[in-house]
């Protein structure tokens, strides 16, 4: 499982096989599905053309012009050594949503393949792999990141690790359930006659179909992630200054609440809309591709 | 549908829980026996061998009393000359080793015991045979004998010139043997959390995160206090203190940044007390890493930051640039020593006789003091002017003293205040290459002769001479930029009008004289 | 399968849920760089002191033994000292789990007491705009940021309107009531102190909204979908065939059924709201095991650490054990089905 390509194919099959004019059809359909994916795109958009919105360079300090209020200068006012808040804010969303898709990405494929692959094997291993899945769940996961954030040192890469490494016993629990299910369709058994290679199962016949739900769950996770990753930040467990990142910037502003409400008002509100928005998306898409609700 | 019957439900479970809400709740204010004080973060331990935290001395210092006092003056300044509290009277031999200290009576613990030489004798065993961090404030080898009912007679191996004043520390409490029996280890897990002392109040109640309550003792020797009660909300937001502060409901608010004590001078009913205080900012600069081993980039880093700005925009002015090591108000500080300025072309000069340097120099903070954030962003912005890469790292205080410990960082914020006004608590701990890393000397600063002048001055007890050997290291020390001498501030508490006859005492930072205070009505 | 087998099953698990929780939680926060001596020895310990408290702390011993040791303590039911305050961990959290327990069923409570009606309204009018307000709220909810929630709240109801207090358990000024269950508000009702049980409930009230808000989403959207799988069943048909009202159909056959799917997702929500505590905790300086937790793990102070992970992970299991024995109380099905 170690090259790249193995996985290539089965996601392009299963991507064929994900109806996308049925899926577009009923995004169209829903005005808060339709809602979400716009702000998401809206956000998207403004965080990578972040150089061109931002008003000023986002780590430079004016340490006469701290904490102004919101101007036509500083959309947003400025923070405590000066720097404007708009552009950090803008500057800021790169980190969530990096975090956010780092996070879905790297707990997304390794939980997959461990879950299909204690499926498909079963037997001890099976039950060695879940048993220990079932230990971290039952770890408090806000606890347990906290502590290997602080083990990895803190830093916001550091703090996107730890958020995957307890992130991945429900991508296994998720790929493993539906793996057994499909494991026991004719197809598979037709592909075990014929002495087909476990490898080979797993890779054109267990993967494809169990990519779906696992896409659902990771449409659903990047919402959360953002938040927990902007929580860590807020505890310093997260960025390091002079990185702009939104709960870092919450944090420092609560010092500052009662004459600058805006300074962690502005940030928190760009997590609100930014996590509301992925999981209005997400939740919409699980409305759509689940087939327990498409049946209704 | 059946709206109606909803509506009335939910009414009349409204109207209970707003009568239960109603009832009235007693405020500070207007209540001259009760004293509220709110602080940030709940006492660890209340053990006075074991807590090296300000913000538990709050607690534990009007607990216990010690040989000695810190001083007030007439007009009601705390001195830093000290003054007999348990003790009457002392004399010391003519060589400095031996100090004996008759003991005043009628001072008593709070269960009616009285406190006599066997009680102190103890209470130093206790204090040296545990080895915690207080006990680092006292010279290693020392020995305490209870020489008579009344006498303690204590012996070092050698001379230390500011002994009497470490018998001031809140380390140095006396503490009720009775303790000895409460549990192994001298009964420090019940010390932890109960009282055993002498001072003018006891401990009567602690809600852990909450509250704590402290009574007069009933036995204390000295006057009686005014205030019957004096308690200690824990309140961990800024907003929240201030917010209590401003509606009466607490007396004095501990830790407001900066720009909310601004906000609050101009309140009613509320004051906001300046004064000058020994406790100073600095940078320090790891001298055996590179490039901060080059004395030129040292020398560079200097000049290039704005201390001024630092002082007006972070401080919003309530602050002094540091002249060398020693602060303002201390004896011994030497005016002909360098005092760097923000200085951009000198400072390119100077990293250019350096020849430049490349390395990522790593910069480490917490956020125990708030400060230290914004003054690390100003610093890296400042040190990017001279084309030098600084990396912030924000760790736990636990992990950054491991790092000093270690040796492995580039630059580290640090504050620094004295345990008693003599120039040792800095030149000494600053400096001396027998206490590299966590110990005081953070910068890992190493000099031959600087030791030599070190040594020479513990030793000795004419001031006139320790002075002139600390001018001396002055001069090498700032010369040589060992460390960024930031500056020294001013501490500043918000306190209601009412409250009157606090002392504050530059080496006590926040703590009370709960005993001499009182409330007006 | 009986309720005897689940209990067994699911105690089998405990042990090995407790073993594996103090192995990941002593492994990573002996990771964390930093030396717990170091912290408590003060600004200018020296070499000799930190290393007579490491001794002090059984610190200096290799780390297989230190885990033995603490593994055999928590057998015998001693979690250690907290390196910071020096008191027995079971002590200290013996006083802070009740304040965290009382928040979170407060919390929960919030959370179900709105989030039912919600998910009912939702279900009833599908595709209606009560049913997409309510899905903005149950997703707006699990998308605050607890912790900026807090803030604001705080500055609303106490900072501008005075209405609430800020932050603790209690107005300080008040007789603690006599500890009884360790909720201040049973306390007091118990002590018969109607004056500390308003204090209490004023106090809980903005936390326990801040942390149930994220959960009344969750709640809201677990009802609406297990009342629109029971409105569409054939005896919802019969009883509105049977000229039943609609509100007797919704609220008398329709909700109890759909409540059976919810009970798991209210077990959860219980377990999540216990550690999910940590932060609002912070926030509100709301004196339970979350800000203990923060503080322990800046401290290093592995003992706190591990025994908070220890019961919290503990309370989990319970609860997860609790929702099955009364999943298998209230549905008969699932008996015979296994």
């Amino acid at each position: 499982m170690s090259d790249a390509t193995v996985s290539v194919n089965p996601i392009k099959r299963a991507l064929s096989r994900v109806d996308w004019g049925y899926l577009w059809y009923q995004v169209m359909k829903s005005p808060l599905t339709l809602g979400g994916g716009a702000v998401v795109l809206t956000v998207l958009f403004l965080v990578i053309f972040a150089p061109v919105f931002a008003t000023h360079d986002p780590n430079a300090i004016d340490l006469r012009a701290r904490l102004a209020a919101p101007s036509w200068d500083h959309f947003f006012g400025t923070d405590e050594v000066g720097r404007d808040l708009y552009s950090r804010i803008l500057y800021g969303g790169r980190q969530s949503v990096a975090v956010g898709f780092f996070v879905v990405l790297v707990a997304g494929f390794i939980g997959t393949f461990v879950g299909a692959f204690a499926g498909l094997i079963g037997g001890r291993v099976d039950v060695v792999i879940m048993r220990l899945m079932d230990v971290v769940l039952s770890v408090p996961s806000l606890v347990l990141i906290m502590a290997l954030a602080a083990a990895l040192g803190p830093s916001l890469i550091n703090a996107a690790i730890a958020i995957a490494l307890v992130r991945i016993p429900v991508y296994v629990r998720i790929s493993r359930g539906q793996t057994l299910l499909i494991r026991e369709m004719s197809f598979v058994t037709a592909a075990e006659t014929f002495k087909a290679s476990k490898l080979h199962i797993l890779r054109w016949h267990i993967l494809p179909n169990i990519l779906s739900p696992v896409m659902v769950q990771a449409t659903l996770d990047l919402g959360s992630t953002i938040l927990l990753a902007s929580a860590l930040s807020f505890i310093g467990l997260g960025a390091q200054q002079p990185t702009a990142e939104w709960g870092a910037m919450v944090a420092t502003g609560r010092n500052y609440i009662l004459d600058q409400w805006w300074y962690s008002a502005f940030p928190g509100f760009a997590i609100l809309i930014t996590a509301t928005a992925f999981n209005l998306l997400g939740d919409g898409i699980r409305d759509i591709l689940d087939p327990k609700q498409k049946a209704r | 549908m059946k709206n109606s019957q909803w509506f009335h439900v939910v009414g009349a479970a409204a109207v209970t829980v707003g009568m239960a809400m109603n009832a009235p709740v007693a405020l500070a204010d207007g209540d001259s026996d009760l004293l509220v004080v709110a602080k940030a973060s709940d006492p660890q331990t209340l053990d006075p061998a074991q807590t090296m935290d300000n913000n538990d001395w709050t607690v534990t210092y009007p607990l216990y009393q010690r040989l000695v006092a810190y001083d007030v003056s007439e007009d009601g300044k705390g001195l830093t000359s000290v003054v007999g509290e348990l003790a009457s009277k002392w004399s010391a031999s003519d060589d400095g080793t031996v100090w004996t200290f008759d003991l005043a009576s009628g001072n008593a613990f709070s269960d009616g015991t009285a406190v006599d030489a066997a009680a102190v004798e103890y209470s130093f065993n206790r204090l040296m045979d545990l080895g915690r961090g207080p006990s680092e404030a006292f010279p290693g080898g020392m020995k305490v004998e209870a020489t008579g009912d009344m006498q303690v007679t204590f012996t070092l191996e050698q001379p230390f010139a500011p002994f009497l004043y470490t018998l001031a520390n809140n380390g140095a409490g006396v503490v009720n043997p009775a303790v000895e029996s409460k549990g192994d280890d001298h009964g420090t897990e019940w010390l932890s959390a109960n009282s055993a002392g002498s001072g003018a109040y006891m401990l009567t109640g602690w809600e852990r995160g909450q509250s704590l309550v402290l009574e007069p003792n009933p036995n204390y020797g000295g006057a009686t206090p005014e205030i019957e009660k004096i308690r200690v909300d824990i309140i961990a937001e800024a907003a929240a203190r201030r917010l209590k502060l401003e509606a009466g409901d607490v007396h004095i608010a501990e830790s407001l940044p900066v720009d909310q004590l601004d906000a609050l001078g101009s309140k009613d009913g509320i004051e906001v007390q300046n004064y000058p205080s020994l406790k100073v900012t600095y940078l320090y600069l790891n001298n055996k890493v590179a490039p901060l081993d080059n004395v030129d980039v040292r020398r560079a880093i200097s000049a290039a930051v704005d201390y001024q700005g630092i002082i007006d925009g972070i401080l919003d002015g309530n602050g002094v640039q540091m002249h060398g090591p020693i602060p303002e108000g201390m004896w011994g500080q030497n005016k002909n020593a360098t005092q760097y300025s923000y200085d951009l072309t000198s400072a390119k000069k100077a990293l250019d006789v350096a020849g430049g340097a490349s390395e990522e120099i790593s910069f480490l903070y917490s956020d125990r003091d708030p400060l230290w954030e914004p003054i690390a962003i100003a610093t890296q912005a400042y040190l990017s002017q001279l084309g030098l890469n600084v990396k912030l790292e924000k760790l736990a205080n636990a992990t950054m003293r491991e790092r000093f410990d270690s040796g492995e960082f580039g630059i580290a914020t640090g504050n620094w205040s004295p345990d008693f006004a003599d120039p040792y608590m800095f030149t000494n701990y600053w400096f001396d290459s027998n206490r590299h890393g966590l110990a005081g000397n953070r910068s890992w600063y190493s000099n031959d002769k600087v030791d030599g002048l070190l040594q020479q001055a513990v030793v000795s007890s004419d001031t006139a001479e320790r002075t002139a050997l600390y001018g001396e290291l002055q001069e090498i020390v700032t010369d040589e930029a060992a460390y960024v001498y930031l500056f020294q501030k001013d501490y500043r508490i918000a306190v209601r009008d009412d409250v009157e006859g606090f002392v504050f005492n530059p080496m006590l930072e926040d703590i009370f004289n709960f005993g001499g205070m009182s409330l007006s009505d | 399968m009986s309720f005897l087998n689940v209990i067994r099953r699911r105690l089998m698990f405990l042990i090995l849920v407790l073993f594996g929780v103090t192995v990941i939680t002593f492994t990573i926060s002996n990771l964390i760089p930093g030396d717990p001596a170091r912290m408590i020895a003060g600004d200018r310990a020296t070499p000799e002191i930190v290393q007579n408290i490491r001794e002090d702390l059984g610190l200096d011993k290799p780390l297989p033994v230190q885990y033995l040791r603490y593994l055999e303590g928590v057998v015998q039911g001693d979690f250690g000292n907290s390196i910071r305050t020096r008191r027995p961990v079971l002590e200290d959290l013996r006083i802070f789990f009740p304040a965290t327990l009382e928040l979170a069923l407060t919390a929960l409570f919030f959370a179900t007491a709105l989030g039912i009606p919600l998910g009912v309204a939702s279900a009833v009018w599908k595709d209606k705009p009560v049913d997409h307000f309510v899905r903005v709220i149950a997703v707006t909810g699990i998308s605050t940021p607890a912790f900026w929630l807090g803030l604001l709240v705080i500055l609303l109801f106490y900072g501008n309107l005075g209405w609430l207090p800020s932050g603790g358990r209690i107005d300080p000024s008040l007789e603690m009531p006599t500890r009884v269950t360790g909720f201040l508000m049973i306390d007091s009702l118990l002590a018969g102190d109607l004056q500390a049980f308003g204090s209490a409930l004023k106090h809980i009230l903005l936390p326990a909204f801040t942390l149930g808000f994220v959960h009344l989403g969750v709640v809201a959207r677990q009802v609406r979908a297990a009342m629109l799988e029971e409105l569409q069943q054939d005896y919802i048909r019969t009883a509105k065939a049977n000229g039943l009202s609609r509100f007797k159909v919704v609220f008398t056959e329709a909700l109890p059924n759909a409540m059976i799917p919810s009970i798991t997702v209210l077990g959860l929500a219980l377990g999540d709201l216990l550690y999910g505590a940590v932060l609002t905790e912070t926030v509100f300086a709301w004196p339970g095991m979350g800000a203990y937790v923060v503080n322990s793990i800046q401290a290093l102070d592995f003992p706190a650490v591990m025994g908070f992970t220890v019961v919290v992970s503990l309370a989990y299991v319970l609860i997860n054990l609790a929702v099955d024995l009364i999943y298998m109380a209230v549905d008969p099905r699932i008996r015979e089905v296994s």
